[in-house]
């Protein structure tokens, strides 16, 4: 029973109806202190919308939302963090996990607004009255979530390789791995931008779990060739790795290698051993054992088709074992995935010269699909006055021949013309052949691209140069010199610049400073192009082609307009082996809806 | 000056670790058993009658949860804090309350917040915040508050988040 106060007491509080409420907005208006973790603030442009933050929200107070203004594109998802400050308790573990610091804690805590639902919103997005505000919290500089130094690899130092083909990079032992592994923070940025987009995040976290095996698996989901791209490949999601903003990016080609290295060739079969395929008695013809052509072969046969493969020269691998020198890419780790590959029941038939040995319209006939991919093998020419010389060589030609361990001229002096991958390849191969033969080495590449500008990669360049080969760029070919019947060298001009206004190849230059490079002998390696004469002029009539004269393709399926006819490989993109891997596992699935319709 | 007070309490206590944060602030580690009497002698001794708070981290991978005791000498203006690691397993400390009525309160959160027992203390089961918590006390490390927060609370609707690896196929490579 309540006393009279209690009943009484209610009504004393109609005494306050007409004062002025005790709650109001902000009675001091009083600023946070410095660091004060306030609300959010995102630099808009700098966020790649890795989802790091929401990853490690124990609040679940952010979600990746999709932005109207923000298009996806290489290296940002397109995706901005939304905070729901309902959840958010403000402790900045987003900001100090944050891969590109782009947000920040402003100082502002106070904000009154009387619909909760203003309370979630995407902070740089929706203009809030403390995005500019100076003070709050970023994170500190004596600390990181994460290791931002990539963990490096034991590879053989300058004087240990420059006289032989042994492979330089040792590869990660098991701890490293997992240092490396462990820097991961799983966005997935980097799987739209591998042209076979393979599930790097999935491979990498299973590094973590120790559990090569499943990491094998996840690889051969999308790429076939794992000990080979764990080696040679362009690594572009590299390029775009969140962690690359503040650090060095994770290095996801060395961290395949190091999966597929610890999986031995005997435990290939029962790794990656699946259901048994529903076989088909569909044929399929593949032109060229390069990584196209394997990435088709193997898919082809999980989707169920008798595959046979026709390469023109005596071991499959294409460009990567005739192009590609050993001490980047050993032999025998080729083998391992070309073995695995056609142990799946591929059949492949060597030195078969298609247009040759057999005529391109017996395939037609024979098979109910056929895929080119036989690569860029030709080599291109400057064409300036003496490279008819029996001196002159093309890049391309050497490389296969020191592949097949034929013998070829190594001289004293050499010059070789260009500046791509092709050209450090054989100008590094002659280094080594020089420093055998000679004790020391005397070679020159120049290319008219400028120094920083050339199309190699950095470490090609710099590891070329620590092995004592001159790169010497900027310059344009003018003439082989030739003296009495012998190569004396190259006459350069200085080049002003590769392209026009226009963006167009179209070199200009500086006659008048010129330069000498003594030599007995030039190599050149300007660039490859595709030889298609196989393709007989019936069938070649009918594919449609672009101004240039290069085959249009269906770019899901690589389809070419005679709809039996499939197209890839360097062919078409690239030109790299991950391209070549990615357009040969479509051209599979390509061919596979083009038989099934 | 502490030097002389941690040289005193040598003598009486066998001090397992001694950590000199600055001039004016010492942390004492002290048995189980013992700490309280120590903590006794410093008020009634050694002028540290103002206690300031009592707290308690859990060392979830050692198995001990860690109490500190901050004691504050307002005449000297120096602060000692006395640190006791008891076995996480059947937590349990013996009660301070008898030196500051206020310990109690303490005491009543950790009973509440980390499940370590203080026999004698008073109104110690009394609910501090939580007004009847069963279960995993919530400052245990091995607490999941996410899973509670998700069966606990009313869930915002209309909240929607995408997967960074996912949005980006959808937008840029759909159908490969």
């Amino acid at each position: 029973m309540g006393t009279l106060k209690d009943i009484l007491s209610p009504f004393s509080v109609w005494k306050q109806v007409l004062k002025e409420p005790v709650t109001i907005k902000d009675p001091l208006n009083r600023a946070g202190s410095d660091r004060y973790r306030g609300f959010h603030q995102n630099e808009i442009d700098r966020c790649i919308g890795c989802g790091t933050c929401e990853a490690i929200c124990e609040n679940e107070a952010i979600d990746m939302v999709g932005v109207a203004s923000i298009a996806s594109k290489d290296g940002d998802s397109g995706l901005r963090p939304m905070v729901d400050y309902g959840r958010c308790c403000w402790c900045a573990l987003c900001v100090d996990v944050c891969t590109t610091g782009s947000l920040k804690l402003s100082n502002v805590y106070t904000w009154v607004d009387t619909d909760p639902d203003n309370f979630r919103f995407i902070p740089g997005i929706d203009k809030k009255p403390w995005d500019n505000a100076e003070k709050g919290y970023v994170k500190p500089d004596n600390y990181e979530l994460y290791p931002l130094e990539r963990v490096s690899m034991d590879h053989l130092h300058p004087e240990e390789r420059d006289h032989s083909f042994i492979e330089i990079m040792k590869g990660y032992s098991d701890e490293e791995a997992l240092i490396e592994a462990d820097r991961c923070v799983s966005c997935g940025i980097c799987t739209a931008t591998c042209p076979a987009h393979m599930g790097i995040p999935e491979y990498i976290k299973a590094i973590r779990n120790k559990d090569v095996e499943e990491g094998l698996r996840i690889m051969y989901e999308t790429n076939p060739l794992p000990e080979i791209c764990g080696r040679i490949c362009t690594h572009k999601c590299e390029t775009v790795c969140s962690l690359g903003h503040r650090g060095d990016p994770i290095s996801i080609r060395w961290l395949k290698r190091y999966i597929a290295d610890q999986v031995p060739e005997s435990a290939y079969a029962d790794v990656l051993r699946q259901d048994s395929v529903e076989q088909n008695d569909k044929k399929i013809a593949i032109i060229g054992a390069g990584p196209a052509g394997l990435s088709a072969a193997y898919y082809l046969r999980q989707l169920g088709y008798q595959v046979k493969i026709y390469e023109k020269l005596q071991a499959a691998g294409g460009m990567m074992r005739y192009g590609i020198p050993e001490y980047r890419l050993p032999y025998d780790q080729i083998d391992k995935d070309v073995n695995y590959i056609l142990s799946q029941g591929v059949d492949i038939q060597y030195n078969v010269e298609v247009g040759k040995d057999i005529s391109f319209s017996d395939l037609h006939k024979q098979y109910n699909a056929v895929y080119v991919a036989t690569g860029l093998h030709q080599g291109r020419s400057t064409r300036i006055p003496g490279t008819d010389h029996k001196s002159v060589y093309q890049a391309i030609e050497l490389l296969r021949k020191i592949t097949n361990n034929e013998e070829i001229e190594v001289a004293e002096k050499i010059v070789v013309i260009g500046g791509g991958n092709v050209a450090m390849d054989i100008t590094r191969s002659l280094a080594r052949m020089q420093k055998e033969k000679y004790g020391k080495v005397q070679i020159i590449a120049t290319s008219l691209e400028a120094e920083g500008k050339m199309p190699a990669d950095l470490e090609e360049i710099v590891e070329a140069r620590e092995e004592n080969a001159t790169i010497n760029p900027g310059w344009g070919p003018r003439e082989i010199l030739i003296e009495n019947d012998k190569i004396k060298g190259l006459k350069v001009v200085k080049c002003l610049d590769v392209f026009d206004a226009e963006g167009r190849f179209n070199p200009s230059f500086d006659e008048s400073e010129e330069a000498f490079f003594e030599a007995d002998m030039v190599v050149e390696s300007i660039g490859q192009g595709a030889d298609l004469g196989f393709i007989a002029p019936e069938f070649m009539e009918q594919l449609e082609k672009d101004h240039r004269g290069r085959i249009m393709v269906d770019p899901l399926t690589y389809q070419s307009t005679l709809p039996w006819l499939f197209v890839g490989g360097d062919i078409i993109e690239g030109p790299d082996v991950i391209h070549g891997v990615a357009n040969g596992h479509k051209a599979a699935k390509g061919i596979d809806l083009f038989l099934n319709k | 000056m502490l030097e002389n007070i941690i040289s005193e309490l040598e003598k009486q206590f066998q001090l397992e670790a001694v950590d000199h944060n600055s001039s004016d602030l010492v942390f004492l580690t002290i048995d189980r058993d013992h700490a309280v009497m120590a903590i006794d002698l410093l008020k009634w001794k050694f002028g540290y009658k103002h206690f300031v708070l009592l707290t308690a981290v859990d060392f979830l991978e050692e198995g001990k949860f860690q109490l500190t005791y901050i004691l504050n000498n307002p005449d000297t203006k120096t602060d000692i804090g006395v640190r006791v690691r008891i076995d996480r397993e059947d937590a349990n400390m013996v009660s301070a309350h008898h030196l500051w009525p206020t310990v109690a309160t303490y005491q009543r959160e950790l009973k509440e917040m980390f499940g370590i027992d203080f026999p004698g203390s008073p109104r110690l089961n009394d609910p501090f915040i939580l007004e009847g918590w069963e279960g995993t006390p919530p400052y245990r490390r091995d607490f999941d508050t996410k899973a509670f927060a998700a069966s606990f609370y009313h869930q915002r609707e209309g909240r929607t988040t995408n997967d960074p690896a996912t949005y980006m196929k959808e937008k840029l490579y759909p159908n490969e």
